[in-house]
This record gives C-alpha cells, sequence and structure tokens, in this order.
C-alpha cells in the first residue's frame, strides 16, 4: 500500500515535487512494499534495463549478492551510447551545488563516500584501476572576472547554510602555482578540498569485464521496454522478480518530462602544458572545466543547450571551449584536438534525478550533469531497497 | 489613473517582463516567472537546431506558462542571422512578436545600432511586431522609430552587469524626448531598487533575466522585482517630490530655539 501511495506521489504526471529519491537520504526506503515478488525456490531474478554508468553499477552492486542479474543494453555494451561515455568522470559535489539544488550535494557527499571503496573492489576484482582520484579541484578566474569567484563563494555560503572554510580554501598566486604549476597567468583561485573525479573511459569497460567474471546476463542490441514485474522486447515478454529501468533517455516514453540537454566535449592532448586535478574556469558566460587524464589527454567541457541534438559539435562550441582553454595556459594552443564528444544528459523539469518505484519496477533516470557524483548514492539507495525487499519475504 | 501598459495594441497589467534562460532547472524558471507576476517572457533559439525542433519539449513547458511569448535573437551578429532565427520564431512560437538583439561586440554584447535598423526595417516590412534591444543613443532610438518599431527597449547597463542605469542622462533625454513611446529598460538591472528607479524615472516597463535566474532564491527574487517594480510605477504616477538643498522637519519642532534649529542645518 505505501508503495502505491508513493508511486502515485512520485508518478510520472509529477516530476516536479515529490520524487521518491528525495526519501533516501531519510532511510524511507524500507517503507515500499512490494517491488519484488520473490516465492521461487530459485535465486530471485533481476532484469537491468540500460547499460550505462547507472545499469552497469546496479547490475555488479547486485550481482555481489544472491541474485540472478541480466543486463539488457539498446546498443552495444563495448562502446556506451549514453551521456556516461561523453562525460568527463568529475565526482564534484561543491563546484555543481552552485548550479544545484541541495539535494544534488548531499547525494554527491554520499557518492564521494562510496567512490574510494568501490574503486578499490573493482581494482581487486579486475586487477585494472579506474583512476579514482580525490585531489580536490581548482577553481580560477582571470582579472576582469574575478568578482566570479566571490559570487561562487557567495552562493556555496549560502546553499550550506554558514561556514565554508572547513571545504573551500582561498588561494593566492604562491598558493596556487603550488597546487598547479601550470596556471601561471592567475593570481588567485579556489581550492576545494576532497573533490574528485574518476577516469570513466576505463571505469565502464571494467564495470563489463566484472559483470562477465560475475555471470551477469549480458543482452546487447536489444530495446526494451519495461514494466512491473516483466520487460517487453521484439521477440516478446520476460518475466522477472523485479525490473530495474535504468536507459536514460530511452525511457522518454515511459517518463513524462524527460528532456535531453546537449553537451559537447573536446579531448585535447600536449604535452607542454599539464594539469594535476580538475580545474573549473569562471567566466560570466561560459563554463569550462578542464580534466586531466593519463598520456598528455585534457577533457574539456562542457557546453549545455537545450535541445536534444545529437549532431556533432558546433564551431561556436569548439571556440568557445578551445578559446577557454587557451585561456588557462597560452600553450594549449598546440594541444592537438583528438576528440571531440557529443551527448544528451537525460533531465527531468527540476533537474533532480528521478527515482521511482511500483510493484516489481523501479525506474530511475534524469542523473543530468551529474552521472558520476549521483549514481553511487542511488545505486546504494536501490541496492538496499531491493536487498531488503529480498530478505523480507525470505 | 494607472493605466496599463499597451504594446503593439496589447494591454498588459505587469510592467515586468522576464527572461527564461539561466535558471538552475525549467520548474524553477516557471515557479520565478509565476512569481514575478510577469505577462510577457522571453525565450531564445539561437543555439537550440531549431528548425530541427529538438528543443520542443522545454518550449512547450514554457508555452504553459500562458505568457506572451517574445522569442529573441539572442546571439546574432548581423541582420541576415536576425533575420532567419526570426522567421524561424514565428514559424515555431506562433507569433510575430521578437525582441531585436543584433550584437555588435562579443565581450559586453552591446548591440549593432546599424544592423539593429537595418534588421528591424526589413523585419517590420515582413510584419513582424519587432521590440529592439538598443543602447540609449537618442538618435538610433528616433531611427528605429522611424523604421517602424513601436516599442524600444534600450539598456540600462551591459547584458548581465547588473550595474543598473549607468547613464542616467542619457535615459533621462529618451525618456523626455520620446514621450509618447512605449520605452522598456532592457537589460543591466541587478537588483530591485534600480528596477525601480526605472519605474520612477518614467519608463513603461523593465526587462530582465540574470538578476533574477542567478539569485540563491529566483522565485523570492522574483516576487521582489514585481514589488519593486509597482512601487517604482506607483511612485511615477503619485508625483515624486523634488530634492531640496536643506533638511526640513515633516513635523513643526514647536518647542526648539530657533538658534538650535539653525544648528542643525548641514554646513555645506
Amino acid at each position: 500500500m505505501a508503495a502505491n501511495a508513493l508511486s502515485r506521489r512520485s508518478g510520472a504526471q509529477n516530476l516536479q515535487s515529490g520524487s521518491l529519491w528525495r526519501a533516501f537520504p531519510q532511510g524511507l526506503v524500507a517503507k515500499i512494499d512490494g517491488i519484488l515478488s520473490v516465492k521461487c525456490e530459485t535465486k530471485p531474478s533481476i532484469a537491468i534495463a540500460g547499460g550505462g554508468l547507472m545499469g552497469r553499477l546496479l547490475a555488479w552492486r547486485l550481482s555481489l549478492q544472491d541474485f540472478d542479474i541480466s543486463l539488457y543494453e539498446a546498443g552495444d555494451l563495448s562502446t556506451p551510447s549514453g551521456a556516461c561515455w561523453a562525460a568527463a568522470g568529475m565526482i564534484s559535489p561543491l563546484s555543481e551545488l552552485v548550479h544545484s539544488e541541495r539535494e544534488i550535494y548531499v547525494l554527491g557527499v554520499q557518492s564521494l563516500e562510496l567512490w574510494p571503496g568501490w574503486a578499490e573492489q573493482l581494482e581487486a576484482q579486475s586487477g585494472r584501476s579506474v583512476q579514482f582520484r580525490s585531489l580536490g579541484s581548482v577553481l580560477v578566474a582571470h582579472g576582469q572576472d574575478k568578482s566570479e569567484l566571490l559570487q561562487f563563494q557567495r552562493e556555496l555560503r549560502g546553499k550550506l547554510n554558514g561556514d565554508i572554510s572547513a571545504c573551500v580554501q582561498p588561494l593566492g598566486a604562491d598558493e596556487l602555482r603550488q597546487l598547479e604549476p601550470a596556471l601561471e597567468n592567475f593570481e588567485q583561485g579556489l581550492y576545494l578540498r576532497g573533490e574528485g573525479d574518476i577516469n570513466n573511459r576505463r571505469l565502464l569497460p571494467i564495470l563489463l569485464n566484472v559483470l562477465r567474471q560475475q555471470g551477469v546476463s549480458l543482452k546487447e542490441r536489444t530495446p526494451v521496454s519495461c514494466h512491473g514485474y516483466q520487460l517487453e522486447h521484439a521477440e516478446g515478454r520476460a518475466r522477472f522478480d523485479c525490473v530495474i529501468d535504468c536507459r536514460g533517455l530511452g525511457a522518454r516514453e515511459q517518463i513524462q518530462g524527460l528532456r535531453g540537454v546537449r553537451g559537447e566535449v573536446l579531448v585535447v592532448q600536449t604535452r607542454e602544458v599539464a594539469l594535476q586535478r580538475p580545474v573549473r574556469l569562471l567566466h560570466p558566460r561560459y563554463k569550462l572545466y578542464a580534466v586531466p587524464r593519463g598520456d598528455g589527454h585534457t577533457v574539456i567541457g562542457a557546453t549545455e543547450i537545450e535541445s536534444e541534438d545529437m549532431s556533432p559539435i558546433s564551431v561556436r562550441s569548439t571556440m568557445e571551449l578551445s578559446s577557454a582553454l587557451y585561456s588557462l595556459h597560452p600553450a594549449f594552443a598546440e594541444a592537438r584536438i583528438v576528440e571531440t564528444r557529443v551527448n544528451c544528459r537525460p533531465a527531468t523539469m527540476d533537474n533532480l534525478p528521478y527515482v521511482h518505484c511500483e510493484p516489481g519496477l523501479v525506474r530511475v533516470n534524469g542523473l543530468h550533469r551529474h552521472g558520476y557524483l549521483l549514481a553511487p548514492a542511488l545505486v546504494a539507495n536501490i541496492e538496499k531497497l531491493v536487498t531488503e525487499q529480498v530478505l523480507q519475504v525470505a | 489613473m494607472n493605466e496599463q501598459l499597451s504594446l503593439y495594441g496589447k494591454t498588459f497589467t505587469s510592467r515586468l517582463l522576464v527572461g527564461t534562460a539561466l535558471y538552475p532547472s525549467p520548474a524553477v524558471m516557471r515557479q520565478s516567472v509565476a512569481a514575478s507576476g510577469a505577462e510577457i517572457i522571453t525565450l531564445s533559439l539561437r543555439r537550440q537546431s531549431p528548425d530541427q525542433q529538438q528543443g520542443k519539449i522545454l518550449w512547450d513547458y514554457i508555452r504553459e506558462s500562458g505568457c506572451q511569448l517574445l522569442p529573441n535573437t539572442a546571439g546574432c551578429k548581423t541582420p541576415r542571422e536576425a533575420i532567419a532565427l526570426a522567421e524561424m520564431s514565428r514559424e515555431i512560437f506562433q507569433t510575430d512578436w521578437l525582441k531585436l538583439e543584433v550584437i555588435g561586440d562579443d565581450y559586453n554584447l552591446q548591440p549593432d545600432p546599424y544592423g539593429l535598423i537595418e534588421a528591424a526595417r526589413e523585419l517590420v516590412g515582413r510584419g513582424f511586431k519587432v521590440l529592439p534591444y538598443c543602447t540609449d543613443d537618442l538618435v538610433v532610438c528616433r531611427k528605429l522609430l522611424d523604421v517602424g518599431c513601436e516599442v524600444l527597449m534600450p539598456w540600462g547597463a551591459p547584458i548581465g552587469t547588473g550595474q543598473g542605469l549607468l547613464n542616467r542622462y542619457n535615459l533621462q533625454t529618451l525618456r523626455e524626448r520620446l514621450a509618447d513611446v512605449p520605452l522598456i529598460i532592457d537589460a543591466g538591472i541587478g537588483a530591485p531598487s534600480q528596477a525601480a528607479e526605472a519605474m520612477e524615472m518614467g519608463f513603461d516597463a523593465v526587462l530582465l533575466n540574470t538578476a533574477i535566474a542567478k539569485a540563491q532564491n529566483p522565485a523570492l527574487m522574483a516576487q521582489s522585482f514585481k514589488l519593486a517594480v509597482e512601487a517604482g510605477r506607483n511612485a511615477c504616477v503619485a508625483g515624486l517630490m523634488v530634492k531640496r538643498q536643506t533638511a526640513s522637519p515633516s513635523t513643526p519642532t514647536l518647542d526648539m530655539p530657533f538658534w538650535q534649529q539653525v544648528d542643525k542645518v548641514p554646513q555645506d
């Protein structure tokens, strides 16, 4: 009954308010009944639709328990088609808080606590590193835009209700140079302690390998639609004890108000200049981040355009991103653009994640620009929710 | 006494126009538009590949606010670009209202007066109801009227700066010399007090976006601007007092000896 009440509240008609995920931090998940119908003697079966970051992480976490997991993906699993593959993999609850609601921060902090352990576990299972770092991040602004640094601190103080000295350290020129020798054109900046990033181009293939090891049944090029206890695909319907829908924009038909927000990313390579950690440039109109990856690569992004447009990167965006990068250090002018990435972030109208539960079905979507920031917290909560149901029934 | 705002034959109760960009989310945008009481809202198509209609979900969401839509040509640098985007906007949003922007400088997004007049002439000819975003130059404003604009939107300060009314002399001149033309202060307004000031000076309305969208509580800021615009308008209609050099007590201080009263007069 509680499940029905909650699913009405968080139903597809009402994406703006009362999405179930809000209940997660308060631990209300245990009150939802009837998600699973476990009556069988065999292992409970769970179908996960969508092989992006959410789908893979969920499949991995649940495969560590006594479940029979099937992962369905409409495209190829070797090159994920979603936003997770285009992303830069930043895990930055403080930087993001300024452009988003406090709930994003709360979930982000939970994720930051989970990532190091998960990264270690994945490395142990796969023998390969996912390159998780928590070296903090640096924010800079040019002289004429230095009010942006003040504005950032003011907004952060407002959103966190008070003292931010524990997590934000203003940097003078010398301190800035110590942290980031390349940023010699800047006189001041901010250091955000504890923020992290992960190399998504390693993480996602590693997750796939681990899923194979764990015996997860992988079904590529199989578009599905999700319903309570069942999946529908070209060949018919399949029954499961629980279905988890993580299809991102693929779930558009079943989640009203879901929209794609275009993001464009450049990857450049140079030996001449190197950053140590994610750096953000504050500017009145553009948002730029630069995330160093191995082998002289830097991922820079990201535009945010209100359009579900998957066409290649525009000249304008290329110019904006590259000129902002050039302004970080002139040596970037000779860097080579080795890759451009375009994708659309799935988002709800309140730009908050959407989690909806009904008997036999969990839908999670709308991670927007916060995939790596939110996924572990959401996964952990859904994992707990699904597992508790099983224990209850058992 | 406080008559309604009349633009291109349509009347409005609210004298605050707001933009729909830069909000933390579409939901916050719509709450803020509601809190502002605005009946006219601007929206931009520039980077959203309008020909493919891929931003449709959001456009429909904005349309549901029930406001008069005022599509803009933000980011266009030539008359040709602006005209093409205007035609596309008219088709998609089914309105011939247009906030015309032709930008001449990238950094402060200053209007290009020559391109603006050229584009305005063409668009008026094509039946658009053009509301041009212009500088506070009297001659430019006159030329825009000459080519058929019925409403002008001079800037207070460059877009997004929040600097308020930077050139009061020019703005006052516009108000006095173009007494019968609806003038809307567009851009540069950062605080409700600045919006109130524009209304006190006799401007017909105020258009803004950043100051609301970037506030920590956009809906509350929207409401603040609503009140400020109303207060400024009412003050203008009520008739502001003329500033005086000396302080004069509003109640006579009969019990105070006259030599002490003299001491109270500012010495400069």
